[in-house]
């Protein structure tokens, strides 16, 4: 037993070392990639920019952060009380706001669920000639909208 | 209400502050609703307190902040900055800025825009 494995035990050195100097010779002579490699040939007539790294942003500080000057409060700057007003909530059960020119109709109707506690069904504007936003807004059925107009102090 | 002084906003904090402000907003939507409906006078007159009440608590918010974004930075190495040219220019609202007259001029006459046939 002894024996048989002294001679077991030189032999798988000695290929080892044949190998890896048969290793060592190839990439010498092919390079260390080489199985990798691809040569690259231009099969399109355009070229494309090739993919890049980009990296993410990692500020070194903060951006500015600015306040948000149309908030609910900035939109409705007031109802309106003409005739054509009045007859609008009496009839179709729609208040009439001057708003903010910069708002627009999600926003209006935002400000005015929050504001006066009702359920809208529809917001209509439209630009005066005098430069300001003018908004119809229609009220959900189960609200009316002369109880709100008593509520704000324009009946 | 009482006329809002600087030092009495000093002392509170921040959500304190918030909250006297979305107060001093509603108040004065009611009021304007009550200028066209033709309020009392006193209620008119209440419409320019509360107006500036809005502007000292919102000094004294901004402020406050300020100061203690400077504490904040004031050790550190990058600091909000621009550059110094930057610094000194109009910023983008002053630039904008148009009297009534000009932006009423320039409404009536845009800009065209023309098809061209091909």
């Amino acid at each position: 037993m002894a024996p048989k494995e002294k001679k077991e035990a030189p032999a798988p050195p000695k290929t080892e070392a044949k190998a890896k100097v048969l290793k060592a010779k190839r990439s010498v002579l092919k390079g260390v990639h080489s199985h990798t490699q691809k040569k690259k040939i231009q099969m399109s007539p355009t070229f494309w920019q090739p993919k890049t790294l980009r990296l993410r942003r990692q500020p070194k500080y903060p951006q500015k952060r600015t306040r948000n000057k149309l908030d609910h409060y900035a939109i409705s700057k007031f109802p309106l009380t003409t005739e054509s007003a009045m007859k609008k909530i009496e009839d179709n059960n729609t208040l009439v706001f001057i708003v903010d020119v910069k708002a627009n109709k999600h926003q209006i109707k935002q400000a005015v669920k929050k504001f006066y506690d009702t359920d809208i069904a529809k917001v209509n504007i439209l630009i005066s000639l005098g430069g300001e936003k003018k908004a119809y807004v229609l009220l959900a059925p189960d609200y009316d909208a002369l109880d709100v107009a008593n509520k704000i102090g324009i009946i | 209400m009482a006329k809002i002084k600087a030092r009495d906003l000093c002392c509170k904090k921040k959500e304190e502050l918030l909250k006297q402000l979305d107060d001093l907003k509603v108040e004065l939507s009611q009021l304007c609703a009550a200028k066209v409906t033709g309020g009392a006078a006193s209620k008119l007159s209440k419409i320019r307190v509360v107006r500036k009440s809005i502007a000292w608590v919102l000094t004294v918010v901004n402020q406050t902040q300020k100061e203690n974004l400077r504490k904040f930075y004031k050790s550190k190495k990058y600091k909000p900055k621009k550059t110094c040219a930057m610094r000194r220019k109009l910023n983008k609202h002053e630039e904008n800025q148009k009297t009534k007259k000009q932006h009423q001029k320039e409404r009536l006459y845009p800009l065209w825009k023309y098809k061209v046939k091909a």
